[in-house]
């Protein structure tokens, strides 16, 4: 069965390489073992995650595609979609029966014709767009919805950690 | 959702609760745990077995007992399948492709069948290379089947849990695509107000969920190959009810349902 999974991964991180999408870059850690990967998100523009380059782990189950990956940013993170961990936390992720946040019916969701470069525009998407009706992180929910202006300064010293330029 | 905070917070009275834990994680990863212990010790499709085997079974229940007397004139073996949601797709193919390894004729036509779905899912916007994937791996088994074709290989074929797998991901790509094709009949039958396209996302495509009523319509219409399913409950009668997929068409494989799972069966 993992030889299905290695055979699958291999074809997406080539995919990945030839054809990247716009501000993605993923593949595995290391070439020995490529059921962990590694990505790095560019913050969408227009958004306040703008310019920050965002690490996060992939881990791939045995039985991938038929189930889908966790993934986890291993920088810091405030985000409503986002648990204070780093897990991130949204629907394609999930398979339907596998729900902690219940999710809308029209949510996107984790099927074995879904790949990992859906998986990171949906966290591309997730960035720009938080969904504060499920939340991983209540805090960062609640200061989404009712104090953007506070939400966007801590977004920009997240920005500013990862480019490693200090805040002012 | 409501109604589960309720359950939720009521369970938790009675053991000892911690705040920080996510109950529904709980919830999933025991799941995972009987579903790992299921397929640790289940065969996908298991041997050909004796029908009495189902009487020994129901030696206790005489409401199941005096029905399947009733299949024991007409069906000789049953073969079970593994429990796991994805039985009623498993049996199908196994059963399907045994048939057809005693008829050349329809291998072929199904193979046919296959290469031209591929195309058809594609403009229908399923993502090509992991479409195509699934694809592949069909193709490759029914090529191999047309060659080495015995019961034994179909047997190794559906045991194998990469191949296996594969065949019920395609299984569930074509009913979507039937369904979504003609979402305007198929929109009456659906449940929750959720769309067709909603229905497939959730209910299809994804792997392990359970197939209903409206999954083997879908398929044996997209196939074009008859399933004859015997429903063995506790309905009222002393028969077991039969029904056939699709209607018109003569069943080349028989089913037996008993709620939430179905098996294989042969006729007598």
């Amino acid at each position: 069965m993992a030889g299905r999974a290695l055979k699958r991964l291999m074809t997406e991180y080539k995919q990945l390489t030839l054809n990247p999408p716009e501000g993605i870059i993923a593949g595995p850690t290391n070439e020995e073992n490529f059921f962990e990967w590694e990505a790095l998100i560019m913050g969408p523009e227009g958004t306040c995650f703008e310019c920050g380059v965002f690490p996060a782990k992939l881990i791939f189950p045995p039985d991938y595609p038929l189930s889908p990956p966790k993934m986890q940013f291993t920088c810091e993170m405030f985000h409503p979609n986002i648990y204070s961990d780093g897990r991130v936390c949204i629907s394609i992720l999930h398979a339907p029966g596998d729900d902690p946040m219940g999710y809308e019916s029209s949510a996107e969701r984790w099927s074995p014709v879904q790949s990992v470069e859906k998986i990171l525009l949906s966290v591309v998407s997730m960035l720009a767009e938080p969904n504060d009706e499920s939340s991983a992180n209540v805090d960062a929910a609640k200061m989404w919805r009712d104090d953007r202006e506070q939400f966007n300064k801590i977004a920009e010293r997240l920005v500013r950690n990862t480019l490693n330029i200090p805040y002012p | 959702m409501e109604n589960n905070q309720t359950a939720d917070s009521e369970e938790t009275k009675s053991c000892e609760y911690d705040p920080n834990v996510n109950q529904d994680e709980l919830i999933m990863a025991q799941e995972k745990q009987i579903a790992e212990e299921i397929k640790a010790n289940i065969a996908m499709v298991g041997e050909l077995d004796d029908l009495s085997s189902l009487e020994r079974e129901y030696s206790n229940d005489p409401v199941y007992f005096s029905k399947v007397a009733t299949l024991l004139p007409k069906f000789s073996n049953v073969r079970r399948t593994r429990p796991d949601g994805n039985c009623f797709l498993r049996g199908f193919i196994f059963a399907y492709l045994e048939y057809c390894i005693y008829h050349r004729e329809e291998l072929t036509r199904f193979k046919q069948y296959l290469e031209a779905s591929k195309e058809e899912l594609f403009e229908m916007g399923f993502p090509k290379f992991t479409t195509e994937d699934f694809n592949d791996m069909f193709m490759e088994v029914v090529t191999d089947l047309e060659g080495s074709g015995s019961i034994d290989r179909v047997e190794a074929i559906i045991n194998d849990a990469g191949t296996s797998d594969y065949l019920v991901v395609y299984l569930r790509l074509l009913i979507s695509a039937h369904l979504q094709k003609n979402a305007e009949f198929f929109s009456f039958f659906i449940e929750g107000g959720r769309t067709v396209g909603e229905f497939c996302k959730q209910e299809v495509e994804p792997m392990y969920r359970e197939c209903d009523h409206l999954h083997i319509v879908a398929l044996t219409a997209a196939l074009g190959v008859g399933v004859r399913v015997m429903y063995l409950d506790r309905g009222e009668g002393s028969s077991v009810v039969s029904h056939d997929f699709p209607e018109d068409k003569d069943p080349v494989i028989h089913l037996l349902y008993r709620p939430g799972h179905y098996d294989i069966l042969y006729k007598a």
